[in-house]
């Protein structure tokens, strides 16, 4: 047995010593050339005895133990090291197995316990009492050192340089979510581990308690109460560790999320733009605003070259046909048709076989668009009657035009109304 | 509702700023505070004149425009392309995109750089100097109220959010995310709605030829885009 008062006295002895190396050892191990080129650093002037004896003393009181495999390299006893993390509030953040296993044993325990009562063990039933009693601390224990490392996660994702990528700023947040916090929420779930363990462990005392008034006290009953109090003080822990986990953890999450969202849709739309063009991200998503330049009268110079452009208007010359020459026959332009004057011609032919046809007597060389204008107007027009007529191909002056004409007839008076809204076909 | 318009004491500024596009946000202190005070009033007044006022949560007020009226211009998608390349640019320098648009800055002397690197991107956008992309894209930033220049640093505003979101869009659209990784066109943008085609359609036009087309053919250009596609689909699977 190592003299708990010896290892006490040097640990508060070279604590200023130790306090430095602390950290290396949270890293990793260090080798018996570093520890001396760390401890000569601090205290420099000692000799290279001095550290050699004060290295000795530290192995002695198994304070330093050798890394296994490496006997040139030396840790932190885990237990040291667990008690100055303790004390130093620097907790490492645990798994959620080690409290699922806890769990696990605190249901055995209750198996045990309720055996042991069955055969009327007093010792054994005290015993593994507890010892049930010790595991519960060991987990109120682990959940609040838990507690501490998440809010430590936390702080770190929000303290550390803004500069750094986000997704290495987060890593250790999203990491905990992962290892830590979602298997939490399935430990502590209603039909989780959690709650089965605690509920049988409960239910074994309860029943122990009322027995004990039947057939007689095996333990005390302060003890029964007390562990189930903790149990139940276990349980609430759990569940308020939980909730302040997700608090602290969950907003550094979805932002990590969001991050990685917006960047990953930047570089997509990106890719598509690339591809694509611009047109590529959909229109539907941007943002619409209204033209900043819709109302603005335009800048000082664009005034300045108007204003300009009005002051030196020169209109263009305007050519008047002249009245000595006398316009030969045949190409005088001829006037162009009224609408009256065509839907009176029309009317004058009517029954007509095919409106296109006639249009063609009518105006051999008309241009094309003039001859569809016209076919179009006419068949609309309220005053006939019209009937579709087959497909066919008709020669203008200068096309060959596809269409299905119409036969116009004399539309009666009701008829006149809707003609003009039967949707027209060629 | 009752409105006292004695209390909407910025009305006129307010509107002026709404009606050119501008977003208003907490950089203008007195309008957003008149904004936020009588929110729901300034709210039932405008869309009582035929605009949308919305009061976005983040922080910054704007008008919707119609619809109709509002073809989605460049300059919305250049400033969405300026974002998608800071929001690239940054990340890559490992700076957080993020925290810089929201409520960072960008220094005036890193846009030569910018423009450099991603000549080909902002060659789409018609940007090719750096006078431009200062012209085209900064200034209106700054004149839609989503940045504010200050000795040649520029503050990116709340109403960034705008264009954050639709980084947040794109990620969630997988139809683009499909075609970044295939062949097939892109799905073209819908830009009228069908009651508004049928309605473009129903023209007293004598020389409105469209309904010929549509009559005489045996399909219609769209029926034969969306076979082609459809084709393609088929082939490409």
């Amino acid at each position: 047995m190592i003299e708990p008062k010896r290892v006490l006295r040097a640990l508060a002895e070279h604590w200023a010593l130790l306090e430095p190396l602390c950290e290396h050892f949270d890293q990793g191990t260090l080798s018996l050339n570093e520890l001396r080129t760390q401890l000569a650093a601090q205290q420099l002037d000692s000799t290279p005895q001095d550290i050699t004896s004060l290295l000795d003393v530290w192995i002695r009181l198994d304070i330093l133990v050798p890394v296994a495999k490496s006997p040139n390299r030396f840790e932190l006893n885990a237990q040291i090291h667990d008690f100055l993390a303790y004390l130093r509030r620097e907790h490492r953040l645990g798994l959620c197995l080690e409290i699922e296993a806890y769990l696990r044993h605190l249901e055995r325990l209750a198996g045990y316990i309720q055996d042991a009562f069955e055969i009327r063990d007093g010792n054994d039933l005290a015993r593994q009492l507890r010892l049930l009693d010790m595991r519960v601390r060991d987990v109120l224990k682990k959940l609040d050192n838990d507690e501490q490392a998440l809010v430590a996660v936390a702080e770190r994702a929000k303290t550390s340089d803004r500069q750094i990528p986000l997704r290495q700023r987060y890593a250790e947040v999203l990491a905990t979510w992962d290892e830590y916090v979602e298997p939490m929420i399935e430990l502590v779930n209603a039909d989780g581990a959690f709650e089965q363990g605690v509920r049988k462990v409960e239910t074994v005392l309860l029943k122990m308690l009322s027995e004990q008034q039947r057939l007689g006290h095996l333990v005390d009953d302060d003890m029964l109460l007390r562990t189930h109090a903790r149990i139940l003080e276990m349980q609430t822990s759990a569940q308020l560790t939980l909730r302040h986990a997700r608090e602290l953890l969950l907003p550094l999450r979805e932002e990590a999320r969001r991050h990685n969202a917006v960047t990953r849709g930047a570089a997509l739309a990106l890719a598509a733009i690339r591809r694509k063009g611009i047109d590529a991200v959909p229109q539907a998503a941007l943002p619409l605003f209204t033209r900043p330049q819709s109302t603005f009268l335009g800048s000082a110079s664009q005034v300045e070259a108007y204003v300009y452009a009005l002051a030196r208007f020169e209109p263009k010359p305007a050519r008047f046909p002249k009245a000595h020459k006398s316009p030969k026959s045949g190409d005088a332009p001829r006037a162009p048709r009224t609408v009256r004057e065509m839907v009176d011609r029309c009317e004058e032919s009517l029954p007509m076989p095919d409106l296109m046809t006639w249009l063609l007597e009518q105006e051999p060389d008309g241009a094309t668009d003039e001859l569809l204008y016209w076919f179009s107007r006419l068949s609309r027009e309220k005053r006939f009657k019209r009937e579709r007529l087959e497909r066919r191909e008709y020669h203008t002056h200068e096309h060959q035009v596809s269409l299905r004409s119409f036969a116009l007839l004399s539309a009666g008076p009701d008829a006149a109304e809707n003609s003009a809204s039967i949707p027209n076909a060629s | 509702m009752h409105l006292d318009l004695s209390e909407l004491s910025q009305l006129a500024p307010i509107f002026r700023e709404l009606f050119k596009g501008y977003h208003v946000s907490r950089r203008d202190p007195e309008l957003y505070a008149q904004l936020s005070n009588f929110q729901d009033q300034y709210r039932t007044l405008f869309k009582a004149l035929g605009f949308e006022l919305v009061c976005d949560t983040r922080g910054f007020y704007y008008f919707v425009p119609d619809l109709a009226a509002a073809a989605v211009n460049k300059t919305a998608q250049r400033l969405a392309l300026f974002t998608f390349i800071l929001v690239e640019h940054l990340a890559d320098q490992g700076r957080d995109p993020i925290a810089v648009l929201d409520g960072g800055s960008l220094g005036r002397e890193e846009l030569p750089s910018l423009l450099d690197k991603y000549r080909d991107l902002f060659i789409q956008a018609e940007v090719q100097t750096v006078e431009e992309l200062e012209e085209k894209i900064m200034r209106r930033m700054t004149q839609l109220g989503f940045a504010s220049e200050e000795n040649g640093v520029y503050r990116f505003l709340p109403p960034m959010h705008r264009f954050l979101d639709v980084c947040l869009s794109v990620q969630q659209d997988r139809d683009l995310a499909a075609s970044v990784h295939s062949v097939l066109p892109l799905p073209a943008p819908v830009l009228i709605d069908e009651e508004a085609e049928a309605r473009f359609l129903a023209t007293d036009d004598p020389l409105d030829l469209s309904e010929f087309e549509v009559e005489s053919d045996e399909e219609s250009e769209e029926d034969a885009l969306a076979r082609a596609i459809a084709e393609e689909q088929e082939s490409d699977a």
